[in-house]
């Protein structure tokens, strides 16, 4: 088959969108078929750009190609996903989120500053509502997403999960003293209630954390929270690290905390899977809550310092249970059967 | 030139997708020499269908309403907009570096490969696109092609000024020669405005026994069957190979290999095939009407310049066949061309970035 792989982009930016479409372009073709990017520009701001840039979409044709059919057009992002074509799938990353649940975010929130936001964030619900279900089918990246297109759009959808890169590479080693946070470092993968949480350990957890900062503030923030809670010795600040080493932080650590704030998705928790390893999230963290199951494969915790340190404390002293946990949430990746070859075969049926 | 470093520079093209060409090439080509002047460059491609021609309206205005001016609040320094309509593509610092314009509504029109003509609404289709090239364009900081064709072009439909830029071909440095064999070489997409047909007529009427070598995809598999079939039918099959697509390494051996290079396209706008073959060290056939290639080829010098018609064509592939020695002695003239004119990616990102 001939198909085209629909999303938008950011120019410059590259983060886990872009190597999810990467990938399932990669996957199409070794299934083999014809596949291919089209990669919309996306400006999002002022808001009136937004409905611009929908009706770009909309006026763009993928119906062939010099006179051969194009069977399959695949929709990711907003608002690449509004692009006609008759034999459509969506596989939907998110809807655009600060006309959702985003909306009134005291950090993320923008349209809701703006005088026309509301208007732009009916125009946007308007046309997620009436044009999404001209897909043949609606797939989203997990039971998160799906939840919100139904609670927001009242749209049906099916979640189908794929697999961190390099999946096949993860590994396990004896646990390590220190706790293992890999995460872009900004508000809301909440490093900063990681912190708080451990000055109220009873005992003396070590975090290790990488991966960079969004901005230096974001860093600058954590670092003086450390420093005023005095726990210098007992944080680690790793930055960017090759995947290499990120699969060797995994594998020597006694577990992962991975508290967002309502991820998407989150390879993270998959990454600690393949690695054997627990995994502690939060009551409010979205995604990781459809793989951690509580006090079997990890802990889910409230989204409180308190409820955090008591988690971080019960796996630092029974590690034991810790390993058992480990195990169990890797037996769990393997019955979910998360491979692009599922996901592959579910877009194309 | 200091401040123009570490400028982030964003290249508006269009795709037909599924189809890599020459277009694609050079995009590639200058975004990896902007980075290598230390510069941080992407290439933005619009997708783009022109069929029918209600569509082609439809597109311009989606580019029209597109905004690359910033992107998470930090300025893109310069668009450097390519291809119709991408090159519409509203910033304040835009220079067009025009691979073509869209060329069914201009030079194209009315010819038999047309179909823009052959609808109702084909006429007003092409006035709008006219009217937006005149307008806009115009609105460019600067304006450069990458042919002069292309420069002569624009200005007779459009009255609008350029200056021709050229730029080597993919991995200029690896070409290299061998002892010719006894093979033409015509490397192209299989396309009819390559005219790989024409080539077949002509090579139906040869004196001599001469050999073609044709690789290349094929855009239009149709087209592709008509040479094929049209081979048979002028009974010149066992004298031609289709060798399909073949990868950079197999071209240049090919080119290397060959006695000259056959490429006598319709008004070509440039052809890396032509530079491609003067440094291969190979003669070059083209034809009156070919375009690009005229440019660059000097008729009994580094190549024959024939007549479009099977005749003309047929007689310039026996008189290379005859005479092997000239032939060389042309492809030497025709390398040596290629030096004197200082075609190099430095010289086409500081003229686009003055």
């Amino acid at each position: 088959m001939k198909i085209l792989i629909a999303t938008s982009c950011v120019p410059f930016i590259r983060g886990g969108a872009e190597i999810l479409a990467d990938s399932l372009r990669d996957a199409l073709r070794a299934a083999g078929h014809e596949a291919e990017l089209a990669a919309i520009p996306f400006k999002h701001y002022p808001p009136e750009r937004i409905p611009d840039h929908m009706l770009a979409c909309r006026l763009l044709d993928l119906t062939e190609t010099c006179g051969v059919r194009i069977d399959r057009v695949i929709g990711l992002k907003f608002p690449a996903y509004l692009i006609p074509h008759p034999n459509k799938v969506i596989w939907l990353l998110h809807q655009h989120r600060t006309a959702y649940e985003l909306w009134d975010h005291p950090r993320a929130g923008d349209l809701i500053h703006y005088a026309n936001g509301p208007v732009i964030r009916e125009a946007i619900h308007q046309a997620d509502r009436e044009l999404i279900p001209e897909a043949k089918a609606v797939y989203t990246l997990s039971q998160n997403v799906s939840g919100r297109l139904r609670r927001c759009s009242g749209i049906g959808s099916e979640p189908l999960y794929n697999p961190p890169a390099h999946a096949g590479l993860f590994y396990n080693r004896p646990a390590g003293d220190y706790l293992f946070f890999p995460s872009r470092i900004t508000a809301v993968k909440r490093q900063w209630l990681a912190i708080q949480a451990l000055a109220h350990c009873r005992e003396r957890v070590r975090v290790r954390f990488a991966g960079g900062a969004d901005s230096p503030m974001q860093q600058a923030e954590c670092d003086n929270a450390v420093r005023e809670l005095k726990l210098g010795d007992r944080v680690e600040w790793l930055g960017v690290v090759s995947e290499e080493q990120k699969r060797d932080l995994y594998a020597n650590s006694l577990a992962v905390i991975f508290p967002p704030v309502d991820e998407d998705y989150g390879y993270i928790t998959l990454e600690a899977m393949l690695s054997s390893k627990p995994v502690i999230a939060c009551s409010d963290s979205g995604g990781p809550l459809e793989f951690i199951v509580d006090r079997k494969t990890g802990l889910v915790a409230s989204p409180t310092p308190e409820s955090l340190a008591q988690a971080m404390d019960a796996l630092w002293v029974d590690r034991r249970c810790a390993a058992a946990m480990g195990e169990a949430g890797r037996a769990r990746y393997e019955d979910l059967n998360i491979s692009w070859k599922n996901v592959v075969e579910k877009l194309l049926c | 030139m200091a401040q123009n470093h570490g400028l982030r520079i964003l290249i508006a093209t269009v795709r037909v997708p599924f189809v890599y060409g020459g277009a694609e090439v050079l995009a590639e080509g200058l975004c990896r020499a902007l980075i290598e002047a230390g510069h941080r460059a992407e290439i933005v491609a619009i997708p783009f269908k022109w069929y029918p021609p209600e569509r082609i309206l439809d597109q311009m205005l989606a580019c029209r309403l597109l905004d690359l001016s910033e992107t998470v609040g930090v300025a893109v320094d310069r668009l450097i907009g390519l291809k119709f309509p991408a090159y519409l593509i509203p910033h304040p610092r835009k220079v067009i570096w025009m691979v073509h314009q869209h060329r069914q509504a201009y030079d194209l029109w009315q010819h038999p490969l047309n179909d823009l003509d052959r609808y109702a609404n084909g006429a007003d289709v092409r006035a709008a696109i006219q009217r937006a090239d005149t307008e806009l364009i115009a609105q460019a900081q600067g304006v450069f092609t990458i042919s002069r064709n292309v420069a002569l072009r624009m200005n007779r439909f459009c009255g609008l000024h350029a200056t021709p830029l050229y730029h080597p071909p993919q991995m200029a440095g690896l070409f290299h020669t061998r002892a010719a064999e006894d093979f033409l070489y015509f490397p192209s997409r299989i396309n009819p405005l390559k005219r790989q047909d024409l080539v077949l007529e002509a090579l139906a009427q040869t004196r001599l026994p001469v050999k073609v070598y044709f690789s290349g995809p094929a855009d239009e598999p149709a087209f592709e069957r008509t040479c094929v079939a049209l081979a048979q039918k002028k009974g010149c099959a066992d004298r031609v190979q289709w060798l399909g697509p073949v990868s950079e390494e197999k071209k240049r051996d090919l080119y290397a290999r060959s006695l000259g290079v056959l490429f006598p396209p319709i008004d070509e706008d440039y052809g890396y095939i032509t530079l491609e073959a003067m440094l291969a060290h190979k003669p070059v056939i083209t034809c009156t009407d070919s375009g690009g290639p005229l440019e660059f080829v000097v008729h009994h010098e580094t190549g024959i310049v024939a007549e479009p018609t099977a005749e003309a064509l047929a007689a310039a592939m026996d008189s290379l066949w005859e005479d092997w020695e000239r032939a060389r002695g042309w492809g030497d003239a025709g390398r040596q061309r290629y030096e004197d004119l200082n075609i190099d990616w430095n010289n086409v990102v500081e003229k686009l970035l003055q």
